[in-house]
């Protein structure tokens, strides 16, 4: 990577950018992270659908209609769990992160950069997943709203995930660890992302005021877990 | 050698003991009787009693995770574990005794309100404290990442309290805005004869919470103290085996 001595502030992003690049570089040549990720959505998609018996199999019936965001946010997220364990493992088990870690670069950095990544697998996934469910479960998914709030709720969940997932790959049977750290952290994110998405796929458009809580609260959840990984990912990382 | 936690923790003990036989005699002897639900209301001493001391030791573990964060040291994680260990348990608690109360007076153990919602999701993400403790091995690892999850924790407690204004409440007030107090008795969940709900708030303010209270502060001091033992003893031990390999 051509990251000579960076400093400043564009010293600091050509390094987040760095990070990505490099990401997307090992992804490309292995696609380990992306392939996982889009088969087992595909396969929670049928196994939902499955679960909820005869009125699930009927894309048109109700019982499915009212499950299938919330469906959608279970995939989301436990396929989420998987791309965030192999982007933090796979540095571990390579000590590739060591030799980031001996840059003379900010933590801060290192921690966008992986956001920013794995920010990027996950709603490429995501791309995939929202198309399936439209398809099985019938429901208008492809409305700009909805992918304005899974694109944000998206983003706080990585900022969470990459937090948590540079502690669990330290610790032992970190592949179980993540799932049980980041899915109740995630919580108030789901709840009010799966609120949203369910107005706004109401035949009607719901009013700006129905569901402008809500999404306020996926906004706040960016901020301030991008600001705690921002400023704590350095005691993370540090040895 | 007599530290200050030695003399203070014998003395938080015996305050917490008596305290809790006042409190006990209190709420069954004293606190007035409520008309719709009977006896069943004094559960509601517990309930907020524990409720209350939850959310004061998840404030203590956040305060010992910045301080451990700051400038790392053994006392400050014990603080914070210790915390979070009662606060998880005084959840427990607040959560089985609402439940408890739930099903006669909603007849129903369980909705998803957002007060219930709050509690539940509180409860998970502390408990999470504890399985990342114990899958880290190297200590000062430990003692780091705890104190930065704790802080993550109550990011999501905040947050969880802030988004669960989306969900309807059945849940009923006794503590806030008056009109929404107001509407609690409307609803009829706490009616007491005249005057007599001034003792029903002296029992839950004046004795119950405060002593929870003093139970977590005992407790507190006696994980403490235990933890010094915990070092000195391995202290110990380290230099008996220094000893025996160069005497």
């Amino acid at each position: 990577m051509p990251v000579n001595a960076p400093s400043g502030l564009s010293g600091f992003w050509q390094v987040v950018w760095a990070i990505i690049r490099k990401d997307l570089a090992a992804e490309r040549r292995t696609w380990q992270i992306l392939s996982v990720m889009l088969v087992f959505s595909l396969t929670a998609v049928v196994v939902f659908s499955f679960g909820l018996g005869a009125a699930g199999l009927n894309p048109n019936s109700a019982l499915a209609r009212d499950a299938a965001p919330g469906f959608l946010w279970a995939t989301i997220l436990l396929a989420g769990t998987l791309g965030l364990n192999r982007s933090l493992t796979a540095e571990q088990e390579n000590h590739s992160l060591d030799a980031l870690l001996m840059a003379p670069v900010d933590r801060s950095a290192i921690y966008l950069g992986k956001v920013g990544s794995a920010s990027l697998f996950t709603l490429t996934m995501e791309a995939i997943v929202v198309p399936a469910f439209v398809i099985f479960y019938n429901q208008p998914f492809w409305r700009p709203q909805v992918l304005g709030i899974i694109f944000l709720a998206t983003i706080g969940y990585v900022a969470t995930g990459i937090m948590v997932s540079s502690m669990s790959s330290q610790a032992r049977m970190r592949e179980a660890l993540l799932p049980v750290l980041l899915l109740p952290l995630s919580l108030p994110l789901v709840l009010s992302a799966a609120t949203a998405v369910s107005a706004y796929l109401q035949p009607v458009p719901p009013n700006w005021a129905d569901v402008q809580f809500p999404i306020a609260v996926v906004i706040a959840f960016d901020i301030l877990m991008l600001t705690a990984g921002f400023l704590l990912y350095h005691y993370v990382v540090e040895e | 050698m007599t530290t200050r936690l030695d003399r203070i923790t014998p003395i938080l003990n015996w305050l917490a003991v008596g305290l809790v036989i006042i409190c006990l005699f209190m709420i069954f002897f004293y606190a007035p009787n409520e008309r719709n639900m009977g006896n069943v209301q004094r559960i509601l001493y517990f309930h907020v009693g524990s409720a209350w001391v939850a959310l004061i030791t998840f404030l203590v573990a956040l305060y010992a995770g910045i301080r451990y964060l700051r400038r790392p040291s053994r006392d400050w994680d014990t603080v914070a574990m210790a915390s979070v260990e009662i606060g998880v348990i005084f959840t427990t608690i607040t959560i089985i005794s609402g439940s408890v109360w739930a099903k006669p007076a909603w007849n129903t153990w369980w909705v998803w309100s957002p007060r219930l919602t709050l509690i539940v999701v509180m409860w998970l993400t502390y408990v999470a404290y504890f399985m990342l403790r114990n899958a880290i091995e190297d200590e000062d690892k430990r003692r780091r990442f705890a104190a930065i999850y704790v802080i993550l924790a109550f990011v999501t407690v905040i947050l969880t309290f802030a988004s669960i204004r989306i969900l309807r409440d059945i849940h009923p007030v006794i503590v806030g805005p008056v009109a929404e107090a107001a509407q609690g008795v409307a609803q009829g969940e706490q009616d007491f004869a005249p005057g007599l709900a001034a003792r029903m708030r002296l029992v839950l303010y004046g004795v119950a919470t405060p002593t929870f209270i003093v139970i977590y502060a005992a407790w507190l001091a006696n994980r403490m103290r235990l933890q010094r033992m915990i070092d000195q003893t391995t202290a110990l031990k380290a230099r008996v085996v220094a000893r025996l390999q160069h005497g």
